[in-house]
């Protein structure tokens, strides 16, 4: 009896290491030499594929990427950046404005926002890098049937408001949807909704006449409902643009830069609905889709 | 460009000074109206799930019925995710036109609170002294009277047992539905979390503790006082 427990321990022994000398051949073959890039997406479908976009581009480039488990939001991907758990995000310029300049006015000016949101990484030890042509902006979403065609349009309408809590205290959005100085839209209700696929459902149901969702959503038009145009210029500009550790910038040096700057330009706004109709509608993983479009273009 | 005159919430609010700040419990927002919301769809839950499974699981028990499908069955709903359940059962309750709430939630959580309950009547009664039982008999008491004036009596706190375990796991559990569309207690902390407010969230998970512990100790006395009088000379002659 106790001679077989022990021979169960030496084989398991056996095993792991087996397995740990099978896990460690990954390392060595980069060719480029440097930190090892890590990078996280934030939680939801949109920011995971850009995530697996950034890092299979990187890891065909040769560079050392370790593409963390997607998690937490804008917050969590900028105290990542300064508490170096990450040396790179990608994130929305408008975001970025109102996470890091929370007062700040907002531009729909990809460069007037960028002007400020620049500096506001440096401090923080981070180089915002070229912003990319594609825009995920927040679009302010009503039924095909609403009389609406302005988010001003709303104001009369008593409207029930759905959104997620982050837009509950952000002058751009529910605060200044309400702000009598911008729309003054008085709101028969508020609904806290996970920002996703529930704001469509509510949505379809009734149960809110109004939610703040994003641009490239493609439940938008999949079923039937309209952007808003935004008369008051409150939305910012939603260029997606990476934003990495300077010190990590230094040690790879300008071709880091020139690499991601090259692929950002590459991006544009119809491939960021199409990689969400891949992952919310037709429920692809992200890195797959990732995967095809990097192939598509030969990036890979 | 637009300059927008309201400016931002507090990123951070003191976990103490929020909670002693008489505005943070008045209005619809409030913690006092937040706490309502919890408490009725916990004692409707808790109640819903006493009134069916104390009768059925007294009936199964003293018949002596179903004894390991009734087992299998309780470790097998045990085993559930609430959240998950919560989180399938949202769309489709939209879909169908009834809405976030209450259906959603109300399942899941009628599902956390049935086991406890079930099994812990169905445990006592089960294991209630036969030869208590066969003096009844003798006596010439019907099945009925065995049932209420002897299995049900002698099972009295172990059925109450189980009724505050279901009723703590729910109040503890309830406040996944603040991420689920509707509100309640658990509001704090999926506003705190989501606009990155830690002392909201703390004061948020101080609340549901609070509530949680509060329970348990209100069922303790309740339990107390209903024993019937028979089985406290019992307890007290047993423990003297």
């Amino acid at each position: 009896m106790k001679f077989s427990i022990l021979k169960k321990l030496i084989l398991l022994t056996v095993a792991l290491a087996v397995v740990m000398t099978a896990c460690g051949d990954g390392d060595g073959d980069s060719a480029v030499d440097g930190p090892t890039i890590r990078l996280r997406g934030q939680d939801f479908s949109e920011a995971v594929t850009i995530a697996e976009v950034y890092g299979q581009y990187l890891l065909a480039k040769g560079y050392d990427v370790e593409i963390l488990t997607p998690a937490g939001f804008r917050t969590e991907a900028i105290d990542g950046l300064r508490n170096d758990e990450l040396d790179l995000i990608v994130d929305y310029i408008g975001g970025s404005l109102t996470a890091l300049a929370p007062d700040a006015a907002t531009s729909a000016d990809p460069d007037a926002v960028v002007a400020i949101i620049g500096p506001a990484y440096e401090e923080i030890g981070a180089t915002l890098l070229d912003y990319s042509p594609a825009v995920d902006g927040d679009a302010f979403v009503v039924r095909g049937d609403s009389p609406a065609t302005t988010i001003s349009d709303v104001a009369s309408l008593g409207y029930v408001f759905g959104a997620s809590a982050q837009c509950f205290e952000r002058p751009q959005c529910y605060l200044g949807y309400t702000d009598p100085a911008v729309y003054g839209i008085t709101f028969a209700e508020t609904v806290t909704v996970e920002f996703g696929p529930l704001l469509g459902e509510a949505l379809a149901a009734g149960e809110v006449d109004a939610v703040v969702w994003n641009t490239t959503a493609p439940q938008i038009t999949e079923q039937g409902f309209k952007v808003l145009e935004d008369d008051q210029g409150l939305h910012p500009a939603q260029n997606i643009a990476p934003i990495i550790s300077t010190e990590l910038l230094d040690a790879y040096g300008d071709q880091l830069r020139n690499d991601l700057n090259e692929l950002s330009a590459m991006i544009t706004t119809a491939d960021l609905l199409a990689w969400n109709t891949e992952t919310d509608i037709a429920k692809r993983e992200s890195d797959d889709v990732a995967t095809e479009w990097l192939e598509a273009k030969s990036l890979n | 460009m637009t300059v927008i005159a309201q400016a931002a919430v507090p990123r951070d609010v003191g976990v103490f000074e929020w909670l002693f700040d008489p505005d943070s419990w008045a209005g619809t927002d409030g913690i006092l109206s937040s706490l309502a919301d919890t408490v009725i769809l916990c004692a409707i839950v808790v109640v819903v799930a006493t009134i069916t499974m104390v009768p059925l699981a007294s009936w199964l028990a003293h018949t002596r019925r179903g004894e390991v499908s009734v087992s299998w069955l309780v470790t097998l709903s045990r085993a559930i995710p609430t959240f998950a359940v919560a989180g399938l059962l949202v769309p489709i309750s939209l879909r169908s036109g009834w809405g976030f709430e209450p259906w959603p939630i109300f399942i899941a959580l009628l599902l956390l609170a049935l086991p406890p309950i079930f099994l812990n009547t169905y445990t006592a009664i089960q294991q209630v002294d036969p030869g208590a039982v066969d003096a009844a008999r003798a006596m010439g008491y019907s099945e009925t009277e065995v049932l209420f004036r002897v299995e049900l009596a002698l099972a009295t706190s172990v059925i109450l047992a189980g009724v505050r375990v279901a009723a703590v796991t729910v109040v503890a559990t309830e406040p996944i539905r603040a991420f689920l569309g509707g509100d309640g207690l658990g509001r704090y902390v999926r506003d705190g979390l989501g606009q990155n407010n830690d002392g909201l969230v703390i004061a948020g998970a101080i609340l549901i503790a609070g509530l949680a512990g509060l329970t348990a100790l209100s069922f303790r006395s309740v339990e107390r006082f209903a024993l019937p009088d028979g089985v406290r000379r019992l307890a007290t002659t047993a423990t003297r």
